[in-house]
């Protein structure tokens, strides 16, 4: 009997207790506004498209936003203060009690019996690592906090407190001001001009920060660091950025994520490394210490259209449409378009021409990631899909003859990588939602790089070794709401291929495995 | 002649309607807040329908009355003052789910009718924003009354009789009492949750 089989009884429990009839979810807004989680989220935390109106408004309703709130705002200046700018300080708002949400989730998660396969490199009797087959883990404790500060500025805080890291890996995630609709200030139509400032998730086609889904999206969490072994063509690239990574800076938008087009650019820190400069001459902000790891800017874009397919002329123009069983999101097909260019930056020890001369030489390699995305929505079917292609610069030193050192550097075959994903979410009933995904990354240096996989320094991917290089995952899923702020998630993921070596020869150990696993979330927000 | 005959039963029935009409009065207790207290169903005795509509407006996400008695037979129009979208619907009347009905979806200012000719508790709901809810009580009889805060009620013009008076509260088990009524006639309740 296959082991998967054993979690069995622990789904069967969850799938009793969504039986449960009664639904309160109480987060920030929720007590805002004193509405359930269901009026934003179909599946939390999927927006429906009331709740992509509600972000778009600036965390307000789109309409009459004063007439739904609770708990009214405190002034910070009487309205009537506005008349006295610039001579007296601009009045604004705060919510009138602690916007403040907290979340959580817990996992369990069952491995295939390949899980400890790579032990096979390690010389007989050696102790290796142990994967068990079964596994219970904390998952992250999360604080956010939303709102907006009237004058339609808004505000995000999401801290991941248990554990560190940033954004989608954790740690504070997303953290900006968003000054929207500064179109106005301009005379330019309504809402064609927002600002925000901060750090941020890219805008990105779908959310990876706050995917509904128990893993992330693998085209995502990509990085491209070319071939770094002797087993491939030679490749000078070391971009740790992945797509997914929070990015600080300023981004400009305009239009709305639920009809009509939707623009932003953004400029931000270029970070690929992930080292954080903490320097003794200068005095940073607060001692924070730099963010940047060179002077050169990262620069993203993202352009998308929702052309509104619903038939039902009375709401055909609303925020959603009307039926007999309630609102629900329009029929609509979304087709957009992203591109991101950043540069590396690599310094070296070389000489000067002379070939004597100490210096320091550095690698400037340009980067891009281009993409599109398509978003089909029927009623309670949702069909989307990302497609990625990455191309980083690839510079190799060169060393002049009878220098002491590299004298510099000269282009060589670039380092890519593409894949994407498709992803089908059907929202069977109000409280469950089955999900059937396919991922897939190519990526020719992830298979190079693997065949010398060293037991001693494992990669922090819990992927590593590729059969080929396309690595193909199937999961499907299934997500129970057992109140609206309760949800119990499955997934069966069917993991792309993967194959042991011999690191010192390259001849293959074992054939092509799946470690494939199942996994079990359970989470809450309040 | 035929005038001076006519008189005397004028007087009569006059006189016999005031004599005859009693009032219920009392208190709820065991709750908090409104309840609605009304007299069941008499064997053998209908009543017209009031032809004034009632009006149950949905504003600030919330049902406006949040309690609503009528008569059976009374026609209740629902009120979208929102800026968001609104959905009625109501999953069975006193647990009859044979007579649950769902009166759709409307956008702002617009209303929707429904006549209730069948007795009984109602919970009003909105699948667009689950945390709603409204009650309407419809009863068999014109003799009900909503209490007030401290449980204190008043049914006028109750003709002389017996009969079964029901007190329902929200979330608490309905009560029925037997009450002769006889002129000014007190009837208490004591619910439970």
């Amino acid at each position: 009997m296959n082991g998967k089989w054993l979690a069995l009884p622990f789904v069967a429990v969850l799938v009793v207790l969504s039986l449960s009839p009664s639904a309160s979810a109480i987060p920030a807004f929720s007590r805002r506004y004193g509405t359930s989680c269901t009026t934003c989220h179909s599946d939390f935390p999927k927006l429906n498209d009331f709740g992509k109106a509600f972000k778009d408004a600036g965390f307000k309703f789109p309409k009459d936003d004063e007439s739904f709130l609770k708990t009214p705002p405190v002034l910070l200046g009487a309205p009537a203060q506005a008349e006295l700018w610039p001579h007296t300080v601009y009045p604004g708002s705060i919510p009138g009690q602690l916007p403040v949400g907290l979340r959580y989730n817990t996992y369990y998660q069952q491995v295939s019996a390949n899980r400890n396969n790579f032990n096979l490199v390690l010389p007989a009797g050696t102790v290796g690592s142990f994967i068990p087959k079964s596994d219970f883990q904390p998952g992250y404790f999360s604080i956010f906090t939303a709102g907006n500060f009237g004058s339609d500025i808004s505000f995000w805080v999401d801290d991941d407190i248990s554990v560190a890291g940033a954004n989608a890996n954790g740690a504070l995630g997303d953290a900006y001001l968003k000054f929207k609709n500064i179109s106005r200030l301009m005379k330019l139509p309504t809402d064609s001009l927002n600002l925000r400032a901060g750090q941020f998730e890219l805008d990105l086609p779908f959310s990876q920060a706050r995917s509904w889904n128990l893993s992330g999206w693998d085209i995502f969490s990509e990085a491209n660091i070319g071939i770094q072994n002797g087993l491939g063509p030679q490749q000078n690239v070391n971009n740790g950025a992945a797509i997914e990574d929070a990015a600080n800076g300023v981004e400009f938008s305009g239009g709305h994520a639920y009809q009509g087009y939707h623009y932003s650019i953004a400029v931000f820190d270029q970070n690929t490394t992930g080292v954080y400069i903490s320097p003794p001459n200068v005095s940073p902000q607060n001692g924070v210490a730099f963010n940047s790891d060179a002077n050169f800017k990262d620069l993203y874009g993202r352009l998308v259209y929702r052309f509104n397919l619903e038939k039902d002329p009375a709401s055909r123009h609303d925020v959603q449409a009307a039926g007999t069983t309630g609102p629900r999101d329009h029929t609509f097909l979304a087709l957009g378009t992203f591109y991101f260019y950043g540069r590396t930056a690599q310094p070296f020890s070389g000489v000067l021409s002379d070939g004597v001369t100490p210096t320091v030489l550095t690698a400037r390699e340009p980067f891009y990631r281009i993409g599109g995305d398509v978003n089909f929505n029927y009623r309670t079917f949702n069909l989307f899909g990302v497609y990625l292609a990455a191309h980083d610069h690839n510079l190799l030193p060169v060393t002049a003859p009878g220098a002491a050192g590299i004298t510099g550097f000269t282009p060589s075959a670039a380092a890519t990588f593409s894949g994407g994903f498709v992803e089908a979410d059907y929202l069977a009933l109000p409280w469950a939602m089955t999900i059937m995904r396919w991922d897939q990354v190519k990526s020719t240096a992830d298979r190079v790089n693997f065949i010398e996989y060293n037991p001693a320094a494992p990669p922090a991917s819990s992927f590593f070794s590729p059969y080929s290089a396309t690595r193909n995952r199937f999961t499907p899923g299934e997500q129970f709401l057992i109140h609206a702020n309760i949800k119990a998630s499955i997934e069966y993921q069917i993991w792309p291929q993967q194959i042991v070596y011999n690191p010192a020869t390259g001849v293959a150990l074992t054939g092509p495995f799946r470690t494939n696993a199942l996994i079990v979330g359970l989470e809450f927000v309040y | 002649m035929k005038r001076i005959g006519l008189l005397p039963i004028i007087v009569m029935a006059a006189l016999g309607t005031a004599a005859f009409a009693g009032t219920i009065h009392g208190k709820v207790s065991g709750v908090s807040g409104e309840s609605v207290v009304y007299v069941e169903a008499v064997a053998g005795k209908t009543f017209p329908a009031p032809a004034q509509h009632i009006t149950i407006d949905q504003k600030g996400l919330m049902f406006v009355p949040h309690i609503t008695a009528v008569q059976q037979g009374t026609t209740i129009d629902f009120l979208n003052s929102d800026s968001v979208a609104h959905n009625v619907f109501w999953p069975s009347i006193s647990g009859n789910k044979k007579l649950g009905h769902n009166l759709g979806t409307w956008p702002q200012g617009q209303k929707q009718s429904f006549k209730f000719d069948n007795p009984g508790i109602i919970p009003l709901l909105c699948n667009v924003h689950p945390e709603m809810s409204g009650y309407v009580i419809v009863s068999p009889t014109p003799y009900f009354a909503e209490t007030d805060k401290s449980g204190a009620f008043k049914i006028d013009n109750v003709p002389d009789g017996a009969y079964t008076v029901t007190a329902w509260h929200e979330g608490a088990k309905s009560k029925s009492n037997p009450v002769k009524v006889a002129g000014d006639t007190t009837a208490d309740f004591a619910l439970t949750k």
